[in-house]
């Protein structure tokens, strides 16, 4: 009996059903509610577990079933942002969720990764760095790897103006050994503007020297989110909630239909700070 | 001929090996099943331990007995990465420094509850061939002074699961068994 109440209570959570007059450790519900781990978004996204968490297998006959993942998908939105039209997220459980070809997340299945923010101390001073994160298989398993990172304190490093005519070697400076180059190093400011105009800046690389120098010292984790691009024609961010209701936990905050290769692409550069 | 009967039955006998390792490294349902109520076992330890030690009326001497059962459920190195709604930020303690802060309380009366609700995670193989899985349970804090100070909280605590198969010997057998230890806890305050 319980249990089919928490199952009527998910599917009507749009209605924020609130469960008044019951003692606040016997009301559950909202705790069933909650998308509590992304193992789960994962499970109900797919259709693969019960309303109580109870993992289906592909014996089990909703396992993937259309009407439970139709049950489901509705609850993994964050219904406060709306910035999402109820017309993309039709438009977007349409395509999930198609009779003929389903859409499946897979956890190993690539193309979605982690956006970590942190806190790192320089010279005894907090500065926020953003790791991002990509599963990687290894030896007998899989492993958490940086794939990338973006740092306010390293952009100051790189920055250069490629418009303007600049500092720069003469095209004979071969000729005579470089010795121009004393010149070019006496100011470590514009060092910059002797590099390659399509030179990118690598911050995973300045981080991983600075962490090894000890100028970097780890503090803390403030924020995790996921980006992800495994669903053809569509990005989506997916972040957690800790708020009052039935809305809460991993739940879908930003998503993007997806028209070709390159909006993909600059979407990620966007996603990675690149455009900054 | 010989030789070759020989290298025959030494190829179908590597298939077999590999096959059966194959098999080991997919855990089926039944067995999954099975972890999950040994690990859920472990975490239920873990909850009632840590009631014992928050409890007000414990004898020094007996949570201190306490502390050392709880700390032998964990991995070594395992820490607790603590948060609250005012502030994101994780703090970082040791398990046995946890339940000690867990202990030391300033409140006269301690009441810590579970809800019944919990999540157990897939599992997942590492690249040590270990498996890890994640268990997320709720406990209900309540502290009250003398002077009528009251707090309350919820907290999540997703608690992380190495799944290992080890071996032992009994009476001269070697007996293969699934082993479940404690790992990193998370613990965030919920405004549930």
């Amino acid at each position: 009996m319980k249990s089919a109440s928490v199952f009527i209570t998910l599917i009507l959570l749009s209605f924020s059903l609130q469960a008044q007059l019951v003692d606040e450790m016997d009301d559950e519900s909202k705790l069933y509610a909650e998308n509590k781990q992304v193992n789960q978004f994962f499970r109900r996204f797919n259709g693969e577990e019960d309303e109580k968490g109870e993992r289906y297998y592909p014996k089990d006959r909703l396992y993937r079933s259309e009407k439970l993942r139709k049950k489901y998908i509705g609850i993994l939105f964050d219904a406060s942002n709306a910035g999402i039209s109820p017309d993309l997220k039709v438009e977007f459980t349409k395509d999930v969720i198609n009779k003929d070809k389903p859409v499946i997340l897979n956890f190993h299945g690539g193309n979605w990764f982690s956006e970590v923010h942190t806190l790192f101390l320089m010279n005894g001073k907090e500065v926020p760095v953003t790791l991002f994160m990509e599963l990687e298989k290894h030896h007998q398993g899989t492993r958490w790897v940086i794939s990338k990172v973006y740092a306010d304190i390293f952009k100051p490093y790189f920055e250069r103006d490629t418009v303007k005519v600049g500092k720069f070697l003469h095209p004979l400076s071969h000729e005579l050994d470089f010795m121009n180059l004393r010149k070019a190093f006496n100011n470590p400011d514009s060092v910059s503007q002797y590099t390659l105009k399509k030179f990118v800046p690598d911050h995973l690389s300045v981080f991983l020297y600075e962490v090894k120098k000890g100028n970097l010292k780890f503090k803390t984790v403030q924020e995790v989110k996921f980006h992800f691009f495994q669903i053809n024609g569509w990005y989506f961010e997916l972040a957690q909630f800790n708020r009052p209701g039935y809305n809460t936990g991993w739940l879908i905050s930003n998503l993007v239909k997806i028209k070709n290769e390159s909006e993909k692409n600059l979407l990620k550069k966007y996603v990675y700070y690149e455009t900054k | 001929m010989l030789n070759h009967k020989f290298l025959s039955a030494l190829f179908a006998a590597l298939c077999m090996v590999s096959l059966s390792m194959g098999q080991n490294a997919d855990i089926s349902p039944a067995r999954k099943q099975a972890i999950d109520s040994l690990a859920l076992e472990k975490v239920r330890d873990l909850s009632k331990y840590i009631s014992i030690i928050g409890n007000k009326k414990t004898p020094f001497s007996e949570a201190t007995r306490v502390m050392d059962r709880a700390e032998e459920l964990f991995a070594p190195d395992s820490e607790m990465g603590v948060s609250s709604l005012n502030r994101k930020e994780i703090n970082y303690y040791k398990v046995r420094k946890y339940f000690e802060r867990l202990m030391a309380l300033n409140y006269d009366r301690v009441t810590i509850s579970w809800y019944d609700i919990h999540y157990i995670s897939d599992l997942e193989r590492q690249p040590d061939g270990r498996y890890v899985g994640v268990v997320t349970i709720y406990q209900r804090f309540e502290g009250t002074s003398d002077d009528g100070l009251k707090y309350k909280d919820t907290t999540k605590k997703d608690i992380t699961i190495y799944v290992e198969r080890k071996k032992t010997q009994i009476q001269g057998r070697t007996i293969e068994f699934w082993d479940v230890m404690l790992g990193d806890i998370r613990v965030s305050e919920t405004s549930a």
